[in-house]
């Protein structure tokens, strides 16, 4: 008799998936050397913020089941503080990252603690309400953020060890390699925790409160672990985020659209695996690109379906770059309705699917 | 022997509806305490409060000799008291073992060790073939050994099972009744919700019956089965 693969042999072998990451991060590591074009570069640093954001997520609401839509609150957090430190008190970055994740684990705790006695959709809408509280008031509180306006990074120190200049942040490549190494860490960070007692006691809060609770674990506490480790990392991106982009505002740097960008990410991929984010990541990064470059329409006259200047090729052109958005949404909605686990689960649906048939068609 | 469970006029409202009121009993340490009554008792509610899922709205409730009232479920199960649910509650996308193996981390950091206490208490419910099917599909019977291997695995000293044998059929019920007996043998102790009447006087050191609310009797098996008032109350009042 077949059955789906145990999801605890998957666990007792720690070493495989770290040394997979451990390789996929090293080949990553040489892309500088081969790729000088900065729109690839660009799109990697992309997808690696939506990696780190996406993985991030998943640890309180992929594993511990909590579906936070107020992450733009830690990520705006992490953003504006480094930030405006750089701005107007002239930290460094490196260092104004210390009082930025620790702004942001704080704000977790504060949060948490308050809004997990909510269960299901009451906790959604809680953490909607305070992302936004924390929008108004980056908005409103002008003397630090310069309100709707927003902050220009105007320019960021060389990052100097030991008298020598390692890089002065003006090309793509350091913003890559910051990407790749946070999201090496954020997965491996997935990795371990999947293993250890926080991953256990998180996946068993997911499925039932009531039970895990009388099984003796404190939720509260656990859902806290777990925002707080989710919140550094989405702040850290947020940080990231402000300096490669050189511009932080209320509405880019703590709106809705953030805090959903990132469920997707998890959403899409699967959540509750460690593979799940990176794929969503991937996926959506693509997707949204290749709608706002309009390939679409590209492809469509390339491939002879559509004349450029006919009236319909003129049309989608004007138009398809702008619908991106809702052609996006649809997208997203399709996958999320025939693949409810994601495209790591689907994949795996099918995998085992297959392995049943060639199990059964052995001799 | 001082009693290991103390229960001291123990109340519970639900706005005006009484669904426990100031019930009175206590468990001595490695038996088995049979918990009976007519539906809608309130044995399940005596339940909820001795574990914490709510609080009693009046009176007390003593563990191994310290109050334990108000405290929260996963307080009261590191004390060493836990429970399974009339209703069982499998971790459904989790493997049968580590539905157990979350049971065991309340007592241990190390997830290696919590896996081969599983392991163990896995054998002791026969559910060792299953350990890595996802917890989810087992059928009933299965399901209900895997409430009582996951809540032996806390360590726990005293078992509150709610309805272990309800939905089975004959040879499981069987399989449960010598799981609990072979459960005492080990010198743990356990309070027992059951419907079945032949099961409860065989595993059953004392009985306590509940009515409406009330606690209506108290005692060995066979003083409670000649009870008339537990008769009236199963059975109404005898005709002629």
């Amino acid at each position: 008799m077949t059955t789906p693969p145990p999801s605890s042999s998957r666990r007792r072998s720690p070493l495989a998936p770290v040394a997979a990451v451990l390789a996929a991060g090293a080949a990553l590591g040489l892309v500088p050397a081969f790729v000088s074009s900065p729109y690839a570069l660009h799109l990697m640093v992309l997808f690696f913020l939506s990696v780190i954001m996406g993985s991030a997520w998943n640890l309180i609401g992929g594993y511990g089941g909590q579906y936070s839509v107020g992450h733009a609150a830690y990520f705006g957090v992490g953003a504006y503080t480094v930030v405006v430190l750089l701005q107007f008190r002239q930290v460094a970055p490196w260092w104004g990252l210390v009082p930025a994740l620790a702004l942001a684990m704080a704000l977790a705790l504060v949060i948490g603690s308050i809004t997990f006695r909510l269960r299901g959709p009451y906790f959604v809408l809680a953490s909607i309400a305070v992302a936004e509280i924390v929008r108004l008031a980056a908005l409103n509180w002008k003397d630090l953020t310069n309100g709707a306006e927003g902050i220009l990074v105007s320019d960021i120190p060389p990052l100097v060890v030991g008298g020598k200049v390692i890089t002065n942040f003006v090309s793509k490549v350091p913003f890559y390699y910051s990407g790749l190494a946070l999201a090496l860490a954020v997965v491996l960070v997935t990795v371990w925790v999947e293993r250890s007692k926080l991953g256990y006691y998180l996946q068993a809060i997911r499925e039932d409160q009531d039970a895990a609770n009388s099984l003796g674990i404190p939720l509260t506490r656990y859902k806290n672990v777990a925002l707080v480790l989710s919140a550094s990392f989405t702040a850290w991106a947020g940080a990231l985020y402000a300096l490669y982009v050189g511009f932080i505002d209320p509405a880019t740097g703590i709106g809705l659209d953030i805090s959903v960008q990132i469920v997707l990410t998890a959403i899409i991929g699967g959540i509750g695996t460690v593979g799940g984010p990176v794929v969503g990541a991937a996926v959506l990064v693509a997707l949204s690109e290749a709608l706002r470059a309009n390939l679409v329409t590209d492809l469509l006259v390339k491939g002879g379906l559509v004349r450029e200047t006919s009236k319909v090729g003129l049309f989608l052109r004007e138009n398809l770059a702008h619908a991106h958005m809702l052609i996006y949404g649809l997208l997203v909605a399709l996958v999320i309705l025939f693949m409810p686990e994601g495209v790591v689960g689907a994949l795996g649906a099918f995998a085992r699917r297959r392995r049943q048939r060639l199990a059964r068609e052995a001799p | 022997m001082s009693p290991i469970l103390d229960i001291q006029n123990v109340s519970k409202f639900f706005g005006g509806l009484a669904a426990n009121s100031d019930v009175s009993f206590s468990v001595e340490p490695r038996t088995v305490v049979g918990l009976i009554g007519p539906n809608g008792a309130g044995k399940t509610t005596l339940f909820n409060c001795i574990t914490g899922y709510y609080p009693p709205s009046r009176g007390q409730v003593v563990f191994k000799g310290q109050r334990i009232d108000g405290l929260t479920p996963d307080r009261i199960c590191k004390l060493g008291m836990a429970r399974t649910w009339q209703k069982v509650r499998p971790l459904a996308k989790l493997s049968v073992l580590d539905n157990v193996v979350v049971g065991a981390l309340a007592r241990t950091r190390s997830v290696p060790q919590a896996r081969e206490v599983a392991l163990e208490q896995l054998k002791v419910v026969r559910l060792q073939h299953k350990a890595d099917h996802p917890a989810g599909g087992l059928p009933i019977g299965e399901r209900k050994k895997l409430e009582v291997a996951r809540v032996l695995a806390t360590g726990p000293e005293l078992l509150l099972l709610d309805e272990v044998m309800g939905g089975l059929n004959p040879a499981e019920s069987e399989e449960i009744i010598s799981l609990i007996l072979d459960i005492r043998r080990r010198g743990l102790t356990q309070m027992v919700i059951e419907h079945d009447m032949k099961a409860i006087m065989r595993i059953s050191d004392r009985v306590v019956v509940l009515n409406s609310g009330e606690k209506l009797a108290e005692g060995l098996p066979q003083e409670i089965v000649t009870n008339p008032a537990v008769i009236t109350a199963y059975l109404g009042e005898a005709v002629a």
